[in-house]
């Protein structure tokens, strides 16, 4: 069964249909990027199904869990309740593509800040996790920095660890690198390579195709708010019949 | 004036300072809290209650501070005269039960005219600096499973109080002087005592003197929101 299923994801701001008709499926240990041009709706999808934002109509479900569903005798949308909502939540993590750490805590403090406050986890045990993390993510040594001493790669690189603290069971990126210099994204494409190692869950937006070819099993190529072609790497990046993604990837080509 | 009457001048001032200090302090202690609350109203969801605190802040901050001290002070005696020809109830016996002759109502009416004033102030500063929180901040809070509650006390209320500190100090500074409004209604602050003794000795140096009271006071002031800041500044 699928981890994430979402079916028919419809959303439009004041009138701009944004997202039209969006479905798809990811399974477990599957690292699935998303592409696509400027304002297609990457950004819109992924905070639809984080619950940043709330969707027109459709369903999505996480885990075996209905986060919402379409009445369609009423035509409105159905969350599931608070509790559910929450749990759901905590299933998945979120990489903002400006990071968004909490500039008074320190590296430490933003790891633990949910682990002990929200999973009510004691401080030591928290503590030692976040350890774990940070050598994971090659930051030993930089628990008692703030986020402002830190380097934009770093920076990123505590958020993911922040959101691993939660043990999600499928971790989300928004263009994780696009507010990196270009000689800083590689320390986190290793880190998430890392992840896809240890078959970590993952649904990338990113516009590193090179990237998405390298460490994706399945690649989602949306516009103007429609999943255009979906498939593997080789299929969408080799030999590609649909001619929009065409056109699209061959801005790529150098 | 010779350097005696200076002296004796001085003397007087120091006398009436606590006087000064206390509309200070209570103004203070209570117009912060009155603004968060204020900050609250104006954000509340239920829409009539919004529009009657961008009013109230309206007023407060669009009409002089001495004509509120004049309009609080005189209210109560004027209610009286409304209520003198044989009414009762509840409220007219309040009304009547007041003493507006005594010391204590007088700076009842100074405390409710200053904090209802200042609290208008505090509560923009505090609207402006929960505004500036980024909104990425809410949505990584949220995505880590923080109630609302928490995300208010953890994450936005320590970054709001670094970011008000020094429009916070402005308005401190401003209050110290701003008790002088005091003499309006005869309070007995050191404005209204230097102008006394200017009569005194026609001359204006008691008015210096006064003014170099208020000057130290907001030294102070300025010294310890210093400190304040720099507690704040291990990031950012
Ligand atoms: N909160 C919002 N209010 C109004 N319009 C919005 C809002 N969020 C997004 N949009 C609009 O929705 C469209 C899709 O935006 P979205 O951010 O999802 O695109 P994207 O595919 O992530 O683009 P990019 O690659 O530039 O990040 C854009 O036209 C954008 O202006
Ligand atoms: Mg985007």
């Amino acid at each position: 069964m699928a981890i994430l299923e979402v079916k028919n994801i419809a959303k439009s701001f004041d009138g701009n249909q944004v997202l039209k008709d969006i479905s798809f499926n990811v399974e477990q240990g599957q690292v699935v990027a998303i592409i696509g041009p400027s304002g297609s709706g990457k950004s819109t999808l992924l905070r639809c199904i984080n619950q940043l934002e709330k969707a027109d109509g459709g369903e999505i479900c996480v885990d075996g869990t209905r986060m919402f569903y379409t009445d369609s005798e009423r035509n409105k949308v159905v969350y599931a309740s608070k509790q559910e909502l929450r749990d759901i939540r905590l299933k998945i993590g979120l990489v903002f593509q400006n990071f968004n750490l909490f500039p008074h805590f320190n590296v430490m403090h933003n790891i633990t800040e949910a682990p002990v406050h929200v999973l009510k986890k004691s401080k030591e045990d928290a503590e030692k996790q976040a350890m774990e993390l940070l050598e994971k993510m090659g930051l030993t040594g930089k628990e008692k920095a703030y986020p402002c001493e830190l380097s934009g790669g770093q920076q990123q690189r505590v958020s993911i660890a922040r959101a691993l603290a939660l043990k999600p069971q499928i971790l989300f990126f928004d263009e994780p690198t696009s507010a990196l210099d270009p000689e800083l994204t590689g320390e986190i494409l290793k880190v998430i390579k890392e992840l896809a190692k240890e078959k970590m869950t993952m649904v990338i937006v990113t516009h590193e195709m090179a990237f998405a070819r390298d460490v994706a099993n399945h690649v989602i190529f949306m516009d103007e708010g429609y999943i255009v072609e979906e498939g593997s790497p080789d299929e969408l990046f080799g030999n590609t019949q649909n001619d929009r993604t065409k056109q699209f990837l061959a801005r790529f080509k150098d | 004036m010779d350097w005696e009457a200076i002296k004796k001048v001085t003397g007087i001032l120091f006398d009436y300072l606590p006087n000064t200090l206390k509309l200070f302090t209570i103004t203070l202690l209570f117009s912060i809290p009155v603004g968060m609350l204020v900050t609250m109203l104006k954000k509340c969801r239920f829409k009539p209650v919004a529009w009657l605190t961008n009013l109230y802040i309206l007023i407060m901050r669009g009409t002089p501070l001495m004509l509120q001290i004049i309009a609080i002070y005189y209210a109560v005696p004027m209610l009286k005269a409304n209520f003198a020809s044989g009414s009762d109830g509840f409220f007219a016996s309040f009304v009547n039960s007041i003493d507006t002759r005594s010391d204590s109502y007088m700076f009842t009416a100074l405390c409710v005219a200053f904090v209802l004033n200042y609290a208008a102030y505090f509560a923009e500063i505090f609207r402006g600096g929960v505004d500036s929180i980024p909104k990425g901040q809410y949505e990584a809070a949220s995505m880590l499973g923080m109630t609302k509650m928490q995300t208010f006390i953890r994450i936005i209320l320590p970054q709001v109080t670094k970011r008000v500190v020094p429009a916070t100090a402005n308005e401190v500074i401003t209050l110290v002087k701003d008790t002088s409004l005091a003499n309006v209604i005869a309070y007995a602050e050191i404005t209204m005592k230097a102008k006394q003794q200017m009569n005194t000795y026609s001359s204006i140096i008691p008015l210096f003197i006064a003014g170099l009271f208020y000057f130290v006071l907001n030294a102070i002031v300025t010294v310890i929101f210093s400190l304040i800041e720099k507690k704040f500044n291990y990031y950012k």
